[in-house]
């Protein structure tokens, strides 16, 4: 596999670029245990992926993806998992190709502005025009515009060109990319990307009131210092944790994500400050725990991903979609009402 | 972590005192809020920076005279659907940057409606300054000096045409706002302590234009 090789690369094996306070010899302690489980979950997954009745949701499924799905079947397994394969079979013919086409020069615009501001570090989108080589900006131009002109009460959102971009990088086919898009923004995540964001204001309610109700104390704290939670969690939410934790994290919260839907993200976030707790009630100063949470995601609990993905089921206790669906209500009323 | 502002010195001279403003950055997106914020911040130009989802929190100091102005920065997301979200980073803000960029009329529009904004629902105190960013593209100018500097004057805005390419007026903005806000006792903060390494504590007086 390409990870392999990419332990002293300058580029992680997705094609971005390690940044300049990367701590190499922690990843490389990370690496040497991970290269054992990725061999491991690649065979297994051979197994999975050459069964003549093909996939089947069930509950050894799941626990499976809960390993991780290894790189070459992503673009498959999402895709089943999802059911972006099942929303395909409802539309007839070639609507990706279609709606590629420019019709709204508005939309289109926004956009291309946000091409070379879209993972300008890593080495598929900063190619210039000439070069040679993918160049997943046209790539990603294409699906953005072709999403935006097929959702109008969407359109585009900043924050789907990351989405739409990381998802390129794994499929490397922006026809997957268009509908894996598509049933997040509209199956498996609430209303968060159309031009209210009600349900990302709905969430950002929920999850700071999860954190109350689990660890009050935190919540507290995090009011004493006026730190109002949209700060940290506006971009947990959009970008799916993507920009905002290593990718390989990030992936294997995505495999979870595209299986069992949002509450992957709220369980994502509650262990983070489960795990970081102590380190956040210590923070004097609003200052602090800016540095502190942006110190958090760097660390190793979120870069041992394979460790970090059995906590999210284990750390936060349980979390039913029903409560959740639940309190998202309640909390979206109370939201209307203080209008 | 030892050294305090306040008169509480032993050898009784008066040091300089420390004040902490929150700042926020306002303005259509692309416009280059979170570049002018890490040219003042870090000194650093991207050619293409990514965009900013939700807000990005900074801190920056400037000296005026005998004290110390502690900034903290909040970069804002830009496009038009986060604004629902803007309130909670103006909330209680001392100042504001409402940023636009001199080659796209649109975004001067929209600035202005940040202005507005500002005015009926902000601190009724808030310094406001106005930025006409990416100056050093002059040549291909849409909104013109004069334009924005009668806007400016109109509505009592400070006024500047930055580049956070060239670092044209960059410091001095943020220069010009910490000398306007009111450095009285409300908001000299006594119990932050002085921490070089933490506050990435920078003098920017290079200015020396006022």
């Amino acid at each position: 596999m390409a990870m392999a090789t990419s332990r002293i690369s300058k580029y992680d094996e997705y094609g971005f670029e390690r940044p300049e306070d990367f701590d190499y010899a922690l990843y490389e302690d990370f690496m040497s245990q991970y290269l054992k489980v990725l061999a491991l979950r690649s065979k297994k997954w051979s197994s999975i992926m050459a069964s003549p009745k093909g996939l089947k949701k069930s509950s050894s499924l799941k626990a499976d993806i809960r390993k991780g799905i290894p790189l070459e079947h992503r673009e498959k397994v999402w895709l089943f998992v999802s059911g972006a394969n099942e929303e395909r079979k409802k539309y007839r013919g070639d609507i990706y190709s279609d709606l590629t086409i420019v019709e709204d020069r508005d939309l289109a615009d926004t956009i291309r502005t946000d091409l070379p501001r879209t993972f300008p570090e890593n080495i598929y989108f900063n190619k210039s025009e000439e070069s040679e080589g993918p160049n997943f900006q046209k790539q990603l131009f294409r699906v953005l515009v072709a999403y935006g002109q097929h959702n109008r009460k969407v359109g585009y959102c900043q924050g789907m060109n990351y989405i739409a971009g990381l998802l390129l990088l794994v499929t490397k086919n922006e026809e997957s990319t268009f509908w894996l898009l598509k049933m997040l923004v509209e199956k498996i995540l609430p209303d968060y990307y159309s031009r209210t964001m009600d349900g990302l204001l709905t969430d950002i309610d929920v999850i700071s009131e999860l954190v109350r109700l689990r660890y009050p104390d935190v919540s507290a704290h995090m009011s004493n210092l006026s730190f109002p939670w949209p700060v940290i969690t506006t971009k947990w939410f959009i970008c799916l944790f993507c920009e905002v934790l290593p990718t390989e994290t990030v992936l294997r919260i995505w495999d979870c994500l595209f299986n069992e839907g949002s509450k992957v993200l709220f369980r994502v976030a509650l262990t983070i400050i489960s795990l970081h707790r102590a380190e956040i009630l210590a923070c004097e100063q609003f200052v602090d725990l800016s540095e502190c949470l942006k110190g958090i995601i760097k660390g190793p609990s979120t870069l041992y991903c394979h460790k970090f993905l059995e906590q999210i089921f284990k750390v936060p206790g349980k979390l039913s979609l029903k409560d959740l669906n639940k309190m998202r209500n309640n909390m979206s009323k109370t939201r209307h009402m203080r209008k | 972590m030892a050294n305090r502002s306040g008169p509480q010195r032993p050898n009784g001279t008066a040091q300089a005192k420390i004040c902490q403003f929150k700042l926020v950055l306002l303005g259509e997106s692309a416009v280059g809020k979170s570049s002018l914020v890490l040219r003042f911040v870090k000194g650093q130009f991207h050619e293409f920076q990514e965009s900013t989802i939700g807000a990005a929190f900074l801190t920056q100091t400037v000296c005026v005279d005998d004290t110390t102005v502690k900034f903290e920065i909040w970069d804002t997301a830009g496009q038009e659907r986060y604004h629902s979200l803007a309130p909670m980073y103006y909330r209680g803000a001392q100042a504001a940057i409402v940023v636009y960029d001199v080659t796209n009329q649109d975004t001067f529009g929209r600035a202005k409606t940040w202005v507005k904004e500002l005015q009926r629902q902000a601190s009724p105190n808030i310094v406001i300054a106005l930025a006409g960013n990416k100056a050093d593209l002059a040549n291909k100018r849409s909104v013109e000096l004069e334009e924005a500097q009668a806007y400016a004057e109109e509505n009592q805005l400070l006024f500047m045409e930055t580049s956070a390419k060239t670092a044209k007026n960059v410091n001095e903005v943020f220069l010009a706002i910490a000398k306007k806000l009111p450095k009285n006792d409300q908001n000299v903060n006594p119990s932050v302590p002085v921490n070089i390494t933490a506050w990435l504590t920078i003098c920017v007086l290079r200015a020396g234009h006022f």
